[in-house]
């Protein structure tokens, strides 16, 4: 079946068998390997991406359910230029390891900070309950997620 | 934030030892037919060993960049063009004699190319320390996640549903599960004549005579369970056999030169032939610590002529990978009043699984910690590795001290309990300092252990929360 969206703001197509999940279509039929398959049942949150405004499990929704929507992927966060803040603060923080849950966990983080700038520690936490890291413990990648939060609050503020 | 480099670079200066050269003469010195190069024979005299400028500075990780962008390429980021996807299937029996593989139907389904049984396998065994573990189980199952036949096809999909047309025909044979029955004389047993596969005695002094004159003796048996490492990239390969005769093979493993002798004897070809690229690995954790599916997809691509990958699923990640032994730990511990340890006495039962694989390294660095960081005059530690029907179980951070960990400082707990004494004076009464030697008499420096219990517990609060 045919399916249209948009992905990290450019239109793509693909002809996939109708079982196709998302994350399999941008895998292997959009060349965005970015998103990883770390269960593929939806429990450990490493092929998160943001569907119309949402962070879904990409393993569990199917390809034609994604019809039409605006997708982004961890391959639209960084632009040529610079990266996204979440990107950098990562980095420095040495918020990820072995970097497997990294996609999944920024694009969690993201939804977070774009529906909610000012998250307290709790919602942090909770915005990313859904995206399992074994290497870190956590600590580093909250207190990024935490950092670029205030970091934006300056911003708006000054 | 500042830079690394900048870091290093303003207190580099700082370290550079202040005193004159240790060089013999600071004189250059020249004489004819003699070495014009003079050197001290002493180990270079270095700051670095005792402080450096890294320690206290926040360090970017080198790899750190890509990941964030999603650009790290692990295995199932690679492909290449006619690639075949393969999968396992699993024996249905936790032990059972194979009498027959038919994958006739299977090869008939269109989008298969290949299929392999255990019975093909140039030489079907490998291992770190005993090589027991089959590539794919022929003619003996010895747990679920055994694989007795693999598939090639051009997706992932038709490698599945092809998996569902293999027929297997099993005899049932007795299986054990619990490694308790597995040592007694009666039981099934899974390879040869003892399900004991390796075991360890360590001894110091006289553990019987003391613990019949230590004043209170504490009993208990701990058990921990089976865990799986749970690395979020499942377990990973990709194979070329290309035609020079030569494979190559992409892989998650984490010791790739153990690997590729492993791989050389089950495809039993020289090494020379066989070029192992270790990738990128998401997460080991010990789970990715020798050959897992590597023969299999060789054997499938040299049989396709086409590159093979094959990625575990979550479920053979938990049933087909190694996990961490589960340990049945009996201590026994004699103390006099003021709660000095004078005599434990430890018998560690260590689960296997179905094979060997790391459970040397295990049972070694369980038993030797087994008594914990305390000074014990009597210690008899004594440690089988038994084989069940269960789940192989391998290297995983620590490989066996957390376990001892739990049985030891329970029982101190339990002891500081009885007597009354402050559960962290025992320790401090007990524990090792400086120069103490270890149940195997190693002497041991650099011991901080008081000191960090004391900073320790005066952060938490646990004088303040006694009070």
């Amino acid at each position: 079946m045919l399916i249209e969206l948009r992905v990290n703001g450019e239109l793509r197509s693909a002809d996939v068998p109708p079982e196709t999940t998302l994350l399999k279509m941008l895998r292997e039929h959009l060349d965005l390997p970015g998103t990883k398959l770390g269960c593929d049942v939806g429990d450990c949150g490493t092929c998160t991406v943001i569907v119309d405004g949402v962070s879904v499990n990409s393993c569990l929704l199917l390809a034609g359910r994604a019809k039409g929507s605006e997708v982004t992927t961890i391959e639209g966060l960084a632009n040529s230029n610079t990266l996204h803040p979440l990107q950098q603060k990562f980095e420095e923080y040495g918020a990820l390891q072995c970097g497997f849950c990294g996609p999944g966990m920024l694009m969690s983080a993201k939804n977070l900070l774009d529906n909610n700038p000012t998250p307290t520690v709790y919602e942090v936490r909770d915005a990313l309950a859904g995206n399992l890291c074994r290497c870190t413990g956590y600590t580093k990648i909250i207190e990024a997620v935490v950092d670029v939060s205030r970091d934006m609050k300056a911003e708006s503020d000054a | 934030m500042v830079t690394r480099t900048t870091d290093i670079q303003t207190e580099e200066d700082q370290l550079i030892p202040s005193q004159e050269s240790k060089a013999p003469s600071s004189q250059p010195l020249s004489v004819l037919g003699g070495n014009p190069v003079l050197y001290p024979l002493e180990l270079p005299q270095s700051d670095t060993r005792t402080s450096t400028p890294a320690v206290g500075q926040r360090a970017t990780r080198p790899d750190g960049r890509l990941h964030g962008l999603g650009q790290t390429q692990y295995i199932d980021d690679i492909s290449f063009p006619h690639m075949l996807h393969a999968k396992i299937l699993r024996s249905e029996y936790p032990h059972a004699r194979i009498v027959n593989i038919d994958t006739s139907e299977a090869e008939k389904m269109p989008g298969v190319i290949a299929t392999i049984t255990g019975a093909e396998v140039p030489e079907n065994t490998f291992g770190p320390t005993y090589q027991d573990q089959p590539v794919l189980a022929y003619p003996i199952a010895r747990h679920l996640g055994d694989g007795v036949a693999a598939v090639a096809a051009t997706t992932e999909q038709l490698a599945t549903e092809a998996l569902e047309k293999i027929k297997v025909e099993y005899e049932p044979l007795t299986p054990v599960f619990d490694p308790l029955e597995a040592i007694e004389d009666d039981s099934p047993k899974i390879h040869g004549e003892s399900n004991i596969y390796t075991s360890k005695i360590i001894k110091k002094g006289d553990v019987e005579k003391a613990l019949k004159d230590s004043p209170h003796v504490f009993h208990r048996q701990y058990k921990t369970q089976m865990v799986e490492h749970v690395p979020l990239e499942p377990q990973a390969t990709i194979a070329s056999w290309d035609g020079n005769g030569r494979v190559t093979i992409w892989s998650s493993l984490g010791r790739i030169t153990l690997g590729r002798e492993d791989i050389s004897r089950t495809l039993a070809i020289p090494q020379s032939r066989i070029r192992l690229i270790g990738t990128i690995v998401g997460g080991n954790f010990g789970g990715k610590n020798e050959i897992r599916n590597e023969p299999i997809v060789a054997l499938l691509s040299k049989k396709s002529r086409r590159p093979v990958k094959c990625v575990f699923t979550r479920d053979e990640e938990f049933t087909s990978s190694t996990i961490r032994h589960p340990f049945i730990m009996d201590y026994t511990t004699g103390v006099n009043d003021e709660g000095l340890i004078l005599a434990r006495k430890i018998r560690l039962v260590l689960d296997g699984g179905a094979y060997c694989s790391w459970t040397g390294t295990t049972i070694g660095k369980g038993s030797i910690l087994a008594p914990g960081p305390y000074n014990i005059e009597n210690v008899f530690v004594e440690a089988y590795a038994v084989y069940t029907n269960k789940t192989t179980t391998g290297a995983m951070r620590g490989f066996g001290a957390p376990q001892v960990c739990f049985a030891y400082e329970s029982q101190m707990d339990e002891i500081a309990h009885k007597l009354g004494i402050d559960p962290l004076e025992i320790r401090l009464k007990n524990g090792f300092s400086e120069n103490s030697l270890s149940p195997t008499s190693q002497t041991l420096q650099s011991v901080a252990l008081k000191e960090s219990l004391n900073q320790a517990s005066d952060r938490f609060g646990w004088k303040e929360w006694k009070a």
